[in-house]
């Protein structure tokens, strides 16, 4: 039997929530995301390698991105990247996580009486 | 640098290293050449960072691995793929699992295959005989209209007269359609072939009424007259499936008819052993008023209930004294009756109905009981497999998977199980509806059909869930500190859960052993009931002659007595009789008859039964002359006026007197000297349609009787007396061909095989219901078993301790027969109280034994005590042979 423990169902940590972020618009490769997320979280985030991918493998296990075909008119130098993109059910929880931070955003604005 | 990358990586787990390794590498050299160009101070920096990093995520994947392989598909539908992935991969695990426990597998396919084998049977006939459509449309709308007339002397529910169809027909708002609908036997002609069969006279509106069309000709109307429908197994049977049959006649019912119409094959009403029916429309004018005694049967309005109709159709009844004109009885007979309205559905499948639901649930039961045996059994493995299960956890395996990984392995059994079941069912199923009792409506239609693999399947994941959750939860509750424990037992905590279910599988036992002792005591007593005739060693059998001589009543009656002669001749025949309406196979005809010392008012005379009897009938058939004589040769030939009448008869007629000499005649017909019979003797009472029944009142005419229009007895029943009633059919039918050529013989039967078949329903639910009592108890019992031996094995070392201690061996015993009677009883009194439910379903097949029969209940439940206890025995000498030092030392 394989050994799996078994991971939260629900709820994404902040650099998961990133990752999915990343993979939004395309599948990228691992280094692709890494650099996205510094860029998004604005350098909040640099997750090491081994972080980052261990973030991939949580959020494979979840069903939540998966690796896909890489596109075949990108080339790099080295050993072929794999790509990963967000599932059906990444981009549901990727939306409604989205929500909920906006809902969020929305309600610390209020208390601050921040209005934009 | 890749070089020391790669040693870093070896030290994350497999599955990680070969999704992200090369990745990882690319992405770190990338990172490297980065701070590598930044000089050497950066470039050491990032070596040691990234190494400490890798190190740390190898760590923690190890810890807690975020990936852990699941096989990658380049799917979207990936939580589908992933869930049926694993399904896949538990089912073949837990079919390896299976094949390496041969004995523990067979035990549990075959206790669940035959549980499961019974329920898609019973189910299969079910689903033909009751959940199938009734061949009408919109059958909840369809309703049977009878009457009832709280406080006179007409019985609790009887049928109708004519003239309520009539008034009915005309003024109801809430009735769409009505018709009248009955059922008799009469012998139906077509060329030299003639056979009494069974048909129905209702109006001309039946069909509409059921909202049926014919599969071909016309449907009947009102001014349609000497027309036949015929049904479809008449018309393939009797017609080879003639499409011409539409202009070819049939004689019945003493003329030609024809046929305008052949229903659709799957057309029955109101029995599906009716083969025509003779429109018969009744006029306002024609009718005869307070001839009470048949349904109607209607359509109502959408949206109607029954309760409205049944008080619209009672006001209506209240007009019709005024509209007919009656007698001062018929009125006050009015004023009292109230509508009854059934459900026609009710009516059709009423009696079936209860007895299939009970069988369905006793099987039900049966495999309820099967489930807590295998559950049981599921439950011991789980615990073998404790510290296997207690490993995979340590290694991380979910609780999820652990039960997914038991349920498949409940679900690959039952899945065998269910095709085992399928098996069974597929061979019993014919042998079931040839066990079943007549009377049973689409009986033939059973057999198995795609709603009956669904039925099972369905049934079997059931089953594999009900097996399986139990043991899989409670194994998946086990804690990481068992890995300490060497398989040291136990105390009997923690064995709710299986005292539970042997609780459940005795009270459930119990309920069936309850059920099937009730039937066994009313077929005891059913086969002790005097029905006032001996039914041993009596052949008997209908001859329909056609001749052109027999004319007249005398002539046949001639035809009759000179043929019984002939039958008298014959080796070994003892007497010979004839019958009009045999018992046990042919039901009388009512009618009113009134003495000369009642008045001619409608409703004034008694219900009574009549019917016709032949010389030797009486001796035949060994029924006491109570009073009098029975009827002469003189009797039957030349019509004398005279007739004997049944105990109870007398009893209502003349009651306290003497009946003999006395006078009657139908009530109605004008009186004079002709048409008075008079009684000469007094037989005993005899049961006409089985052995349940109280007898009815009767009267039995001679074979010329009565005056003015004498009866044509033109195809009774011989009754005749034979050791070789068995054997003597084709003699007989060489004489019927002597004496009347081309005449057929049929309805042969001895009295004994009648009798049988009358009990027939009885005897067929007691033997199916004894056989799933039986079994449940096994299961059960082996159930109780298997928990007392499982609880003393575990319980070896603190009974060696307490032995070792100075606990006397009978105290050892005790203490697990204790344990054992505990559950027993516990189960006995839950049997009971649901035993108190359960069987008001089988109160219709119960003869003089209430449903709730204290006897009964105290022996089964004692039974089920002392089985139960015998089953502790075992377990708790077993217990008393523990050897203290051995299992002290056993760990």
């Amino acid at each position: 039997m394989s050994s799996m423990k078994s991971t939260p169902q629900k709820g994404l940590s902040n650099l998961e929530y990133h990752v999915l972020l990343a993979m939004a618009t395309e599948p990228l490769h691992g280094y692709a995301v890494k650099s996205a997320i510094e860029a998004e979280s604005e350098g909040a985030l640099n997750p090491g390698a081994g972080s980052l991918y261990r973030v991939f493998g949580r959020l494979m296990t979840r069903s939540l991105i998966d690796e896909v075909a890489a596109p075949n008119d990108e080339q790099h130098p080295g050993l072929a990247r794999k790509y990963y993109g967000l599932t059906a059910l990444g981009e549901q929880t990727l939306a409604s996580e989205a929500r909920r931070l906006g809902a969020v955003a929305a309600l610390a604005a209020k208390r601050l009486g921040i209005t934009e | 640098m890749r070089l020391l990358l790669t040693k870093v990586l070896r030290l994350f787990p497999h599955p990680f290293r070969q999704q992200f390794g090369d990745d990882l590498i690319e992405d770190m050299l990338a990172e490297y050449q980065r701070a590598a160009s930044g000089g050497r101070g950066p470039k050491l920096w990032f070596i040691g960072t990234c190494t400490l990093s890798l190190l740390r995520s190898a760590l923690a994947e190890h810890w807690s691995p975020s990936w852990t392989g699941v096989k990658r598909t380049l799917t979207p539908r990936r939580i589908e793929a992933t869930m049926l992935e694993n399904w896949t991969r538990d089912l073949k695990n837990a079919a390896r699992t299976i094949r390496r426990a041969p004995g523990f597998a067979l035990v549990t396919i075959v206790t669940l295959g035959l549980a499961l084998g019974a329920n898609a049977g019973i189910f299969s006939v079910v689903k033909t005989v009751l959940l199938d459509p009734l061949p009408f449309q919109d059958t909840d709308r369809l309703v049977q209209i009878a009457a009832s007339a709280p406080g006179s002397d007409f019985p609790d529910e009887f049928g109708v007269s004519a003239e309520f169809y009539v008034h009915y027909k005309e003024h109801s708002k809430l009735l769409e359609d009505v018709s009248t609908t009955n059922s008799y036997t009469n012998t139906l002609r077509l060329g030299d072939r003639a056979e009494r069969v069974r048909m129905s006279s209702p109006t001309p509106s039946l069909f509409s009424t059921l909202g049926v069309v014919p599969l071909m000709g016309r449907l009947p109307v009102s001014e349609d007259e000497n027309v036949v429908i015929i049904s479809h197994a008449l018309w393939s049977t009797w017609f080879g499936n003639d499409p011409e049959v539409l202009e070819k006649t049939v004689w019945v019912n003493g003329r030609d008819q024809s046929i305008i119409a052949v229903m659709k094959s799957n057309f029955w009403f109101p029995s599906d052993d009716t083969l025509l029916w003779l429109p018969d429309e009744l006029r306002a004018e024609e009718i005869r008023v307070g001839r009470f005694g048949s349904r109607l049967v209607a359509r109502v309005a959408p949206g109607v209930s029954n309760e409205a109709l049944a008080l619209e159709l009672t006001t209506l009844a209240k007009q019709l004294p005024e509209r007919f004109g009656t007698s001062e009885n018929y009125a006050r007979l009015m004023e009292q009756h109230q509508a009854v309205v059934h459900p026609l559905e009710e009516q059709l499948l009423g009696n079936i109905k209860g007895l299939l639901w009970a069988l369905l649930g006793a099987v039900g039961i049966v495999l309820l009981i099967a489930c807590a045996n295998v559950a049981n059994l599921l439950t011991v493995r789980a615990e073998q497999k404790r510290r296997d299960v207690a490993v995979q956890m340590a290694m991380g395996a979910s609780r999820a998977q652990l039960i997914r990984a038991m349920l498949a392995e409940a679900l690959v059994l039952s899945a065998l199980a269910g095709g085992l079941a399928m098996a069974i069912a597929w061979t019993t199923v014919p042998l079931l509806v040839r066990a079943a009792p007549g009377g049973i409506p689409r009986l033939d239609d059973v057999g198995i059909s795609i709603a009956t693999l669904g039925f099972t399947f369905g049934v079997s994941v059931f089953t594999a869930i009900l097996c399986g959750v139990i043991p899989a939860v409670r194994a998946s509750k086990i804690e990481l500190s068992r890995l300490r424990e060497a398989g040291r037992g136990n105390t009997s905590r923690g064995h709710w859960g299986r005292n539970g279910l042997v609780v459940a599988q005795t009270a459930l036992a119990l309920v069936l052993l309850i059920g099937s002792g009730l039937l066994t005591r009313s077929f005891l007593q059913l086969r002790n009931v005097d029905p006032g005739y001996n039914v041993e060693d009596v052949f008997t059998f209908q001859i329909a002659p056609e001749s052109a001589h027999l004319t007249d009543a005398a002539t046949y009656a001639r035809f009759h007595t000179d043929f019984m002669d002939s039958i008298r001749a014959l080796a070994g025949v003892e007497s010979v009789g004839l019958i009009e309406n045999l018992p046990l196979n042919e039901g009388t005809r009512g009618a009113r008859y009134r003495t000369e010392e009642t008045g001619d008012d409608e409703g004034a005379g008694t219900q009574l039964q009549v019917t016709w009897a032949g010389p030797g009938y009486f001796e035949t058939m060994e029924i006491r002359v109570l009073e009098g004589r029975t009827f002469q040769q003189s009797d039957h030939t030349s019509s004398l006026g005279n007739a004997l009448i049944s105990r109870t008869t007398a009893n209502l007629m003349w009651p306290g007197e003497s009946a003999i000499g006395r006078r009657f005649t139908p009530e109605g017909t004008e009186a004079d000297a002709e048409t008075w019979t008079t009684v000469v003797g007094v037989v005993d009472d005899v049961l006409q349609n089985d052995f349940r029944q109280t007898a009815n009142p009767t009267i039995y005419h001679p074979l010329v009787q009565p005056e003015p229009s004498p009866y044509i007895a033109s195809s009774p029943a011989y009754v005749v007396k034979t050791r070789r009633a068995e054997t003597i059919g084709p003699e007989i039918r060489a004489l019927v061909k002597e004496a009347a050529p081309g005449a057929p013989m049929y309805r042969m039967f001895t009295l004994e095989g009648l009798a049988a078949n009358s009990m027939l329903q009885l005897k067929f639910t007691m033997l199916t219901l004894g056989i799933a009592a039986a079994l449940a108890m096994i299961l059960g019992i082996m159930g109780l078993y298997g928990v007392l031996s499982y609880v003393v094995a575990n319980r070896k070392r603190e009974i060696g301790v307490r032995m070792a201690v100075g606990a006397a061996p009978g105290r050892v015993q005790l203490m697990v027969v204790g344990q054992g009677a505990k559950v027993i009883l516990a189960g006995v009194v839950l049997g009971v109280a649901a035993a108190t439910v359960a069987t008001r379903s089988l109160s219709s097949l119960l003869y003089q034994v209430e449903n709730i029969d204290v006897a009964t209940f105290a022996w089964t439940s004692a039974i089920m005590t002392a089985v139960g206890l015998l089953a502790t025995y075992i377990p708790a000498r077993r217990a008393s042979k523990v050897d203290p030092i051995e299992s002290l030392r056993s760990d």
